[in-house]
């Protein structure tokens, strides 16, 4: 479970970016994280991968208060979270293999393991003929996957995405939120940041609004909404 | 015609992974530090200031080992001198020089604290002063002391005062050389030199150490964003810090060994040239078999340190990140 209880986040001197932030995520929930541009949906990723501190309030992340733990107990929460972002932040000097390896090497997972399991993802998310190649030769659909099978290598407990349809088509915007589902089926909690209207329409799960570093929150209509959709579609 | 050759080359050449745009070895770090542009310029530096470190060493032992054998000489060992001039200033005729000085050698030999007495010849005499006179001098119209060496028993509790008492009622102007004020300056100022080579050596170290922080801190900002990603997946600090410091290590032993091979030339140089000068007044230089081993292991200290600072530059710098 994921508590904030009254968070607050500036930057050095400057205005709060988000103000009185509260909320909870249950385990395996699914939830879309909206609101306008400057809104502080970044900010609050930010938070919730532990990129940044709150400037006040609590935050607990799988029962443990954050800010009563030490820089390896810190890390160790890191590595339960899967982040997909914006801008796939990939390594360039390593194959797609390896930028997908990363996480588990982190992890000090044995190098058999490693290899089985990324080759198997890679197979999954169509890039097994990729393995070797590094990020700058693949198109950007291709490192997007890539990055994405980096998030979820480790079976994280919270996965987070910002934009992660941004720069896909409709077809391939399905498919990646079918991965998502599949995921949260599977029982990981997926926060999934976004301002495209039309998929949130089409998934109709629960919704973080923010709004001027306030947030409210849209229940959505029914649990099993996406997979009913995705039937539909393919 | 050129673009001919190149393309006739094996891609390897061009690291042929790289232009097919594939990886199929797994790199050594997470972390792009083998393409960093500061390696070259940290290999050199330790390189220089291992050359500059071994030049520093060296003269730190050469001075050890001069202090040591001057004083392991001299141990033991005084001088008398009956001049050749009286008390006037005016030249003694040298046959009465030699008479006393013999009878001044069977007093000394008689003595039961004496081991060894010596009358050092004429001939020898001129040969110690022509570096200084010239060889050309006209020796013979010069007024030459009388000299003896007397090695002394090695309890050192003779009555030197008393014994140049006695040596005084058949030579009245004869004087005990212990040369224990000579050495006294002369320790005292190759203890100044090795003093000062230890801190010159301290002030290299020091050098270098600031230099590895400073290169690491530029191959942090330089991967900045790469050091973000491994930090938010999980990476704890020690992770992070193991890789820069192996890093670090490889490169600190590299530019360590070349800046010794390098200082190693200079040294043999320094030694050659020095051999063919017959500087008799500084003892010749020899280095032990353990000051060998730890000029030749040099590189390895140099390497712990600078893997040491690197660790502890990148763990500071974590420290940022939350």
């Amino acid at each position: 479970m994921i508590r904030y209880e009254h968070v607050g986040l500036r930057y050095g001197i400057g205005p709060e970016v988000l103000e009185d932030v509260s909320f909870t995520l249950e385990p395996g929930s699914f939830h879309f994280l909206s609101g306008p541009s400057g809104a502080g949906k970044s900010s609050l990723l930010s938070l919730m991968y532990l990129g940044r501190m709150p400037t006040r309030g609590l935050i607990k992340m799988f029962g443990q208060n954050i800010g009563e733990m030490n820089r390896d107990q810190l890390a160790s929460i890191r590595q339960r979270v899967g982040v997909v972002f914006q801008d796939f932040r990939l390594l360039g000097h390593m194959s797609t293999f390896d930028n997908v390896a990363l996480p588990l090497r982190i992890q000090g997972r044995p190098e058999k393991e490693i290899k089985n399991n990324v080759t198997e993802l890679l197979d999954w998310v169509g890039l097994g003929d990729h393995k070797f190649a590094l990020p700058s030769t693949m198109s950007g659909g291709q490192q997007q996957r890539v990055a994405i099978a980096r998030a979820v290598i480790t079976r994280p407990r919270l996965l987070l995405a910002d934009e992660p349809t941004g720069n896909l088509d409709d077809e391939i915007g399905f498919r990646l939120m079918a991965l998502f589902d599949q995921l949260n089926r599977m029982g990981t909690t997926v926060v999934i940041a976004t301002h495209n209207q039309q998929i949130m329409n089409k998934f109709a799960h629960n919704r973080l609004i923010l709004d001027k570093g306030r947030m409210h929150i849209e229940e959505g209509t029914k649990k099993g909404g996406l997979r009913q959709r995705l039937e539909g579609v393919y | 015609m050129i673009k001919r050759i190149l393309q006739k080359l094996p891609a390897s050449i061009f690291s042929r992974e790289r232009v097919l745009g594939v990886s199929k070895s797994r790199q050594k770090y997470d972390l792009p530090l083998a393409a960093s542009t500061t390696n070259s310029f940290l290999r050199l530096l330790i390189a220089l200031m291992s050359v500059l470190g071994l030049l520093a060493l060296s003269a730190s032992f050469a001075l050890s080992a001069m202090t040591h054998r001057w004083s392991e000489g001299l141990a033991g060992k005084i001088s008398v001198e009956i001049p050749a001039t009286d008390s006037g200033g005016d030249v003694i005729d040298p046959s009465l020089v030699k008479s006393m000085t013999d009878d001044v050698a069977k007093i000394l030999s008689a003595h039961p604290d004496v081991k060894e007495v010596s009358i050092t010849e004429e001939k020898k005499i001129k040969e110690l002063l022509s570096p200084w006179l010239g060889e050309n001098m006209v020796m013979d119209s010069l007024p030459i002391p009388g000299l003896i060496s007397v090695t002394m028993d090695e309890d050192g509790k003779t009555d030197l005062k008393e014994l140049e008492a006695k040596l005084r009622d058949v030579a009245p102007r004869a004087r005990i050389d212990t040369h224990e004020s000579w050495l006294t300056d002369v320790v005292r100022f190759t203890g100044a030199l090795q003093f000062a080579a230890t801190l010159l050596l301290v002030v290299i170290g020091a050098t270098t150490l600031v230099a590895v922080a400073g290169g690491v801190r530029s191959k942090l900002s330089e991967n900045k964003e790469e050091l973000e990603l491994l930090h938010l997946m999980g990476a704890s600090d020690s992770y992070i810090a193991r890789q820069i410091q192996k890093h670090t290590m490889i490169l600190s032993l590299q530019g360590g060994i070349m800046g010794v091979v390098a200082g190693g030339i200079v040294l043999i140089g320094i030694s050659m040239v020095a051999g063919h000068m017959s500087i008799n007044l500084i003892p010749e230089f020899k280095l032990s078999a353990l000051q060998k081993i730890i000029l030749v292991g040099l590189p390895i200290p140099i390497a712990m340190l600078a893997m040491i600072t690197a660790r502890y530059t990148v763990l500071r710098v974590l420290t940022k990140m939350p």
